[in-house]
């Protein structure tokens, strides 16, 4: 056994010395590094998914328009649809869907009641690849198909504030491309209720045709819409998109396409770094607390060790190392916790689709919250809580070395 | 070194030592001049608070004197740093306390070879001397106890084994029969006898039990911080 082995046996058996001690120091350690762990879990899955809602039924990943639609969202920005361009765009890599879209706001009258909307003119089929609206059409309805020239679906809001049901006419007045007044009268043909409030409240979506026709676009579209295999490459296929269009488009991501969501996260963020700092604390002062105890308790102890000719830096390293055990097998006990814990979440999520209507008021469309587990967090997280140990135990760990063995040894 | 040649290890010359409590001076030592030779086995007597604890610790380079000097082997502890007379502690001087000597975490063996370990004996040499030392002070079957296991007396005999494992030059022992019972106390007395008889390792103990003080071979009086003979 070398000097360093007596040391870390020393440490080890010192840890089990105070059994019922260590225990809870170790459980502190375990039980605030698992909450730490699965609190960023369900943060990388909430936002994963909030990113999802609002692309998934909607704007897609990426948009290219021309210069000057997304702030005035009016027909004035159409482009002329260029399919060597749209076709160019959807052989690239990463690239799962491009669709052709027509947007502009509207007015939507059934009876004596009428709404401000947006209408949205997509291709069906192709658009299968990118949003989901299909899929939050409500029982009794249906979405539109690619052939469909008089059928509208509209949001659950929307169709509540017209008191229009499937089945019944409503009728569009807007403005065409060229100037003109664009009326013209759809039927309902199905109710969607997507994770996204606002689109619920003010999208109409009929068939690209349909809009091509009624607001008069003369082979004109607003937009290409794009959706990429998954999140992460969209960022270098907007670069790419770039690359080929001219500066008389704007090729948009996700994140300046729902901006909200982006604000939305970073301020999640800042509160949840909050209480992860509050856990961060609970842990450190838990450590704290166990070495000075320990040490205030030995106290003629190291009198004693430094007496017959013990260094004083031995004694500071037993304590450093004693808090590292603790801290490792709190850290590890933490993370298989939060493992689990988070793991348990990405299968069985939190689902708060019965709470709808409350969630709704907090304008949270997001109802079904999965959790998705990140190896930085755990690499980040059993960092710090290492460092706090490291920190928290240097100083009683040097007091104990610089301990008086006179003074010390007086004391029983 | 033989019985018969007698060396000066330790020359003390007029020590003081003061403590400051509440506001007030203690004087713990006030000018002792004392010489123990090699193979002595004498004892320090005096009432409580004469300063017998006091005058071990600065013998050993344990506390500092305020004022003269400690020479261990014509060599001065005056000036000395910390981690030289840690080293000194550690390589010259055996140490026994009244109570609670042990690291409570090693076992007797692992105790002896404690300081042998800070010494960097070898791994083998260690655990051989210090079985072989347990066996001397009669705890050979003991030897993989912790201290919470062992009887006041036997963890008093293993602090005696671990104060000499490795040859000091002298042994200083702060009233270590004190929280013993009389026969428990006399019988390390006899241990402590033999060891200095068949080793020749010197011996310097304290107390104010009359019963140890018969046993020592010099008897050095101390009251008020003085030597009265
Ligand atoms: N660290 C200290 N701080 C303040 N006063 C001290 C300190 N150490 C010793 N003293 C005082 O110095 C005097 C001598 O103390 P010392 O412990 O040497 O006596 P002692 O002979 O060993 O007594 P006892 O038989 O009770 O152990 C006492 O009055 C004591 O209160
Ligand atoms: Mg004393």
């Amino acid at each position: 056994m070398s000097g360093y082995k007596m040391t870390v046996m020393l440490a080890w058996r010192n840890v089990w010395r105070n059994k019922r001690r260590s225990f809870l120091t170790f459980m502190t350690i375990a039980a605030g590094t698992a909450l730490i762990l699965f609190m960023r879990s369900l943060q990388n899955g909430g936002y994963a998914q909030m990113i999802e809602d609002s692309v998934a039924p909607r704007t897609g990943h990426i948009q290219v328009h021309e210069k000057g639609f997304w702030e005035n969202m009016t027909l004035e920005y159409a482009f002329m649809d260029d399919n060597e361009l749209f076709n160019k765009i959807s052989s690239m890599k990463n690239v799962k869907g491009i669709s052709k879209r027509i947007s502009t706001g509207g007015l939507l009258t059934h009876r004596d009641s009428s709404a401000g909307c947006e209408i949205l003119g997509i291709d069906p089929e192709r658009e299968r690849d990118i949003i989901t609206m299909d899929r939050y059409v409500l029982p009794g309805g249906k979405f539109i198909s690619p052939s469909d020239k008089n059928g509208i679906v509209l949001g659950r809001a929307l169709a509540r504030v017209l008191d229009a049901g499937v089945g019944d006419e409503v009728s569009l007045v807007s403005q065409g491309f060229d100037g003109s007044i664009a009326a013209k009268n759809f039927m309902v043909r199905g109710i969607f209720k997507s994770p996204n409030v606002q689109y619920n409240r003010t999208l109409g979506i009929i068939s690209l045709d349909a809009a091509r026709e009624v607001f008069s676009m003369m082979g004109h579209v607003t937009a290409y819409a794009i959706r990429a295999s998954d999140i992460d490459s969209v960022a270098g296929l907007a670069a790419r998109i770039r690359s080929v269009t001219d500066d008389t488009f704007e090729v948009m991501s996700w994140d300046r396409l729902n901006p909200e969501i982006l604000q939305f996260i970073a301020l999640d963020r800042a509160s949840g770094h909050i209480f992860v700092m509050i856990l961060y604390l609970i842990v450190a002062f838990g450590i704290l607390n166990t070495i000075q105890m320990s040490v205030y308790e030995r106290t003629r102890e190291f009198g004693i060790m430094l007496s017959i000719g013990t260094g004083p830096e031995r004694i500071f390293r037993m304590i450093l190392t004693e808090s590292f055990f603790v801290s490792a097998m709190g850290i590890a006990l933490g993370m298989i916790l939060g493992y689990g814990l988070s793991w348990y979440f990405t299968v069985y999520p939190m689902d708060f689709s019965e709470y709808e209507s409350e969630m709704e008021m907090y304008q949270v469309s997001t109802l079904v919250y999965y959790a998705k587990i990140k190896i930085s967090d755990f690499i980040r997280a059993s960092v710090i809580v290492f460092l706090l140990a490291g920190v928290f135990s240097y100083f009683p760990a040097r007091r104990a070395s610089r301990l008086d063995p006179v003074t010390s040894m007086r004391e029983l | 070194m033989g019985k018969g040649v007698r060396m000066k290890v330790i020359e003390i010359k007029n020590l003081h030592k003061t403590y400051q409590s509440n506001g007030q001076e203690v004087h713990a030592l006030r000018g002792i001049d004392l010489d123990i030779e090699s193979g002595e086995f004498s004892a320090i007597a005096g009432p409580s608070g004469s300063g017998k604890t006091t005058l071990l610790n600065v013998m050993g380079g344990i506390d500092r004197p305020d004022e003269g000097d400690v020479i261990i082997s014509g060599q001065t502890m005056k000036g000395l740093s910390e981690s030289e007379l840690s080293k000194i502690r550690l390589n010259r001087i055996g140490f026994i306390f009244q109570a609670y000597n042990l690291i409570p975490v090693l076992s007797a063996v692992e105790n002896v070879e404690y300081v042998m370990l800070l010494q960097g004996v070898e791994k083998h040499e260690r655990r051989e001397k210090a079985l072989a030392m347990l066996r001397d002070v009669g705890l050979e079957k003991e030897s993989h106890r912790r201290p919470a296991q062992l009887s006041g007396g036997q963890q008093q005999r293993v602090a005696v084994a671990r104060a000499i494992v490795s040859g000091p030059e002298i042994v200083l022992a702060d009233e270590p029969t004190a929280n013993l019972d009389q026969k428990t106390g006399s019988s390390l007395l006899d241990l402590m006898k033999n060891l200095n008889h068949e080793r020749g390792t010197t011996f310097l103990f304290s107390t104010h039990d009359p019963m140890v003080m018969d046993r020592a071979e010099r008897l050095i009086r101390i009251t008020d911080g003085r030597i009265t003979l």
